[in-house]
């Protein structure tokens, strides 16, 4: 009896063309350089379409993963795109920044192999590769519903929700503080991992699609939500988490020392890597230290380094423990950022004219596990270091901006400031305003914001899709 | 894009500036402030209302001309636009009727201070407004102030208008007035508030400080506002912009606000003849 | 204040449960914003718990082992003194109560240090322990809340 054939599996994942290190960190240009065609169909042809998908359940907004490998795989870009924009309104962006590593890709059964699909990389290919055609396509539209869908944020979530729902038929204006649209996208996220024209032309389909998008309006300030129900029937809230988190240490109000999100915002949203081109001022430093260990850290760390400065993350735990994606952390290491584990800050020491010139830190230990299980790092009694410095850059978390909650009441607030929301549908303690994403959950991943806004989107059609009688009354609806 | 009614400067070096900013108008009260974009390129800035009217949807701010910025906006002229003015943010001045407030103003505190004294006037105060300059030919808006203050007192470095000095000589000027103030009201340059909140200080009358930290975003988003204030860290845009001037660390907030004055006037001697060669080899216009 | 009993330490740390509640009712009132007034009316809730534990100890006559040293995760320690403010965060109330529970537990310590060995020095060592315990349950909210990304 002869043997049957075994199936000879293609496990060799392929590479992500990047810009070398020693070139990218002098520059703000996309590190990750994307896959040819020719790539894109090598690396598509691996899946072996399972019929039983993994994936799919593991995706925050159930893209048909699968679906769109397989027309790769068959040179039919155009329906992959298709397929992937049924569900994902933003493919560019989560391409190139969600965790697929915690997502789809940790379910490919090829995980174990280290041979896991590269979705988060096909994916960006079609994103790319449509971008390069003449126009979008524009995708089916229902018909004028009469109803109004008010939008507090025009980050990933309010995108989301925005995208589905002029589909359906609703008017949608969205709302933004800043004068860009795309929250975090626009502000948070730099250029090298993010190019700012890739957030721009998905904003400009949105408004293609009929989106009212409005910028330099902050709810809670220009008008409050109840205002604004007074023009529309529905609101969702999508602020995010903006509110910035300090180490509560000594000197932290000395020259030099940055929230993330300052720093961010002056070169992302500011542009001010090329001051002074775009005139908000940026400072030469010297010696940059970025304390915390998730992607905002890295974004900072790595940011620096561009700048010319000497690089250091600071993290209080050790390398195992990073929050960053292992691809940014390994980014950062081969620019050249310098990783200091198992170190905490005590203090920012100044000088006569108050700017920041070391700071004193603390050397840590990994503790015994406590009733977690968890590790948790302790002092080491007597290790204190001291690294000069002339700025840092704080980047240890954000909550949600009280603003929301302080202008509308009865709206329910957390105790750490978010907006309580069912999970499944957004909906919160007032009629009629609906929320997601980080202002619910806390600072998290645009994609987890996106299917937030994918839920609410559906409940707000549901509620808006009652007959008359049953939907409050509202002038100029 | 917000379209500009008026430019002018005033006085020298201090411009007024009505621009067409419905929602901001609307929602306008005493005390708040506007962060402004002159250009696509041009940085957010924070300037307080010195004006505003609902009906025609106009707000105004008065600003002196320090750095790139402020440089820009005051050229822009009647008819051009700009990119970004959103507000109004920060919390309105707390307006009660305390019974004689001192307002005491410089630069162009003259003309933050205005709404504020309006609206302290028609809650029923006895309003005392003190205007502080370097000489005579600096003070402006006199009429509209008069018309909102039960008195008017100058001060001129140079003697040329009312007391001849600066706001140190406040303690002597509330003696003469010979009258009971309940609450200080301070508008104008940081030097100016914190040497008045000094002055202020042993009366142990409560006086609010109007602060001017850098600014970018507005909303509590970048902390770069941060203040001390009674030991604790505040942001201005949020928690401010009035706080009580004897809890500011005002060293702190002098410090902080000169973090980017090398880089402030950088934009402005930059020429742009790079710019307009590559552009004309390009055949670009 | 005496403390030549245990009895007499018991009633002591009773009386100190009863004042650390005080303590965040007071913080409560004062803080007014609603999220937050609600993490101090907790922790004064936790407080009582902590005084029940301690007159049904008394009541019984039990004396809990003094075990091996709990955790100190030391995360209040350097961190600035907290001031009490209408805007306070959760993060704050936290720092507050990592603070105030370090006291108590210094304060325990300290007694225990100056006892003579015996029935008293444990007392107040169990009562350290106690007050070391209720720090770590802070400081562990703390990390799990605020330190996500550090």
């Amino acid at each position: 009896m002869t043997e049957p054939v075994k199936k000879q599996y293609d496990l060799n994942r392929r590479e992500m063309p990047k810009q070398l290190p020693e070139v990218r960190r002098y520059n703000f240009n996309e590190v990750a350089l994307g896959y040819t065609a020719e790539t894109a169909i090598e690396e598509a042809k691996r899946c072996i379409q399972c019929k039983k998908p993994l994936c799919i359940s593991n995706c925050p907004v159930e893209i048909d993963i699968p679906g769109f490998v397989k027309c790769i795989a068959e040179g039919d870009f155009l329906g992959g795109i298709r397929i992937l924009k049924d569900k994902n309104c933003l493919p560019a962006i989560c391409g190139r920044v969600c965790p697929q590593e915690e997502q789809c890709e940790k379910t490919c059964v090829f995980h174990k192999k280290g041979g896991q699909i590269a979705v988060g990389r096909l994916e960006r290919f079609l994103a790319d590769w449509e971008a390069q055609q003449c126009e979008p396509e524009m995708p089916e539209m229902l018909p004028n519903s009469g109803r109004k869908v008010a939008i507090v944020g025009g980050g990933p979530a309010g995108l989301t929700v925005a995208g589905d729902l002029i589909k359906l038929g609703h008017k949608v204006t969205v709302f933004e503080a800043l004068h860009r649209m795309g929250g975090v996208l626009i502000y948070g996220i730099p250029e090298f991992r993010l190019p700012k024209v890739i957030v721009t032309r998905e904003v400009e389909y949105l408004r293609k699609l009929g989106v009212e998008l409005i910028t330099d309006f902050v709810v809670g300030k220009t008008r409050t939500i109840d205002s604004i129900l007074g023009e529309y029937d529905a609101v969702f809230v999508g602020s995010g988490a903006g509110l910035p988190w300090f180490m509560e240490i000594p000197g932290e109000n000395l020259n030099g020392v940055y929230s993330a999100n300052e720093y961010l915002t002056r070169l992302n949203l500011m542009k001010g890597y090329l001051f002074p081109k775009y005139h908000t001022p940026v400072k030469s430093h010297r010696k940059v230290v970025t304390v915390g260990g998730g992607n905002v850290a890295m974004d900072c760390a790595r940011s620096a380094l561009r700048l010319g400065a000497e690089s250091r993350i600071v993290y209080r735990r050790s390398r195992e423990e990073l929050p960053a994606r292992l691809e940014e952390v390994e980014n950062a290491e081969e620019e050249g950022v310098i990783f200091d584990f198992l170190t905490l800050p005590l203090r920012y020491i100044g000088d006569e004219s108050g700017w920041v010139r070391a700071i004193e830190c603390q050397k840590m230990a990994l503790g015994e596990p406590d009733s977690s299980g968890r590790r948790r790092p302790v002092p080491i009694e007597g290790a204190i270091v001291t690294f000069p410095v002339d700025a840092v850059v704080c980047a240890i978390g954000n909550s949600p901006n009280p603003l929301i909650g302080a202008t509308t009441p009865g709206l329910t607030i957390g105790k750490k400031g978010n907006i309580e929301a069912d999970e499944k549908t957004g909906t919160t303690s007032r009629e009629k305003i609906w929320a997601g994403g980080d202002v619910v959950t806390g600072a998290a991943t645009v994609i987890l914001a996106m299917g937030a806004g994918r839920f609410a989107a559906r409940s707000i059609h549901e509620y808006l899709s009652r007959p008359q009688a049953e939907v409050s009354q509202n002038s100029g609806a | 894009m917000f379209k500009v009614i008026a430019c002018r400067m005033i006085v020298p070096n201090m411009h007024l500036l009505t621009l067409v900013a419905p929602a901001v108008a609307r929602e306008a009260r005493p005390g708040q402030f506007v962060i402004l974009r002159a250009e696509e390129e041009g940085e957010r800035i924070p300037l307080s209302l010195a004006d505003w009217d609902a009906q025609s949807g106009t707000i105004t701010v008065v600003f002196m001309a320090i750095g790139s910025t402020t440089a820009r906006l005051a050229s822009l002229t009647a008819g051009v636009s700009i990119p970004t003015v959103v507000g109004p943010l920060g919390n309105a001045s707390e307006i009660e009727n305390f019974g004689t407030v001192a307002c005491l103003c410089g630069c162009y505190g003259m003309g933050s201070i205005y709404p504020i004294a309006r609206a302290l006037k028609e809650k029923g105060n006895r309003v005392i407004t003190v205007m502080e300059a370097r000489s005579s030919y600096l003070f402006y808006w006199e009429e509209r102030l008069a018309a909102v203050s039960d008195r008017v007192i100058h001060i001129t470095r140079d003697g040329t208008k009312g007391y001849r000095g600066h706001v140190g000589r406040l303690p002597e000027i509330m003696r003469a007035l010979d009258e009971p103030i309940n609450r200080f009201i301070l508008n104008g340059c940081t030097f100016f508030m914190k040497r008045a909140s000094d002055e202020t200080r042993p009366s142990g009358i409560k006086t609010m400080a109007s602060l001017n930290p850098i600014m970018i975003d507005g909303t509590g988003m970048c902390g770069v506002c941060r203040v001390t204030v009674g030991a604790t860290t505040r942001f201005a845009c949020v928690h401010g912009p009035d706080f009580d001037a004897h809890q500011v660390d005002w060293e702190e907030l002098l410090q902080r606000r000169k973090t980017y004055m090398p880089e402030e006037i950088v934009p402005l001697r930059t020429s742009a003849c790079e710019d307009h060669h590559v552009a004309s080899q390009e055949g670009k216009p | 204040m005496k403390l030549d009993s245990v009895d007499q330490i018991l009633d002591f740390a009773i009386a100190k449960e009863q004042e650390a509640w005080q303590f965040y009712m007071d913080l409560a009132a004062k803080v007014g914003q609603q999220p937050v007034k609600q993490v101090f009316e907790a922790f004064a809730g936790e407080e009582l718990q902590h005084k029940a534990k301690l007159i049904e100890i008394k009541q019984r006559k039990l004396m809990i082992p003094v075990q091996q040293r709990v955790l100190d995760l030391k995360i209040g320690d350097h961190l600035v003194d907290i001031v009490l403010s209408p805007n306070m965060t959760y993060q704050q109330a936290l720092i507050v109560a990592m603070k105030a529970e370090k006291a108590a537990f210094r304060m325990y310590h300290d007694l225990a240090a100056a006892a003579g060995e015996g029935n008293l020095k444990e007392s107040l060592l169990m009562l350290a322990q106690e007050e070391a315990r209720h720090k770590l349950r802070f400081e562990i909210e703390y990390d799990d809340n605020f330190q996500r990304e550090n």
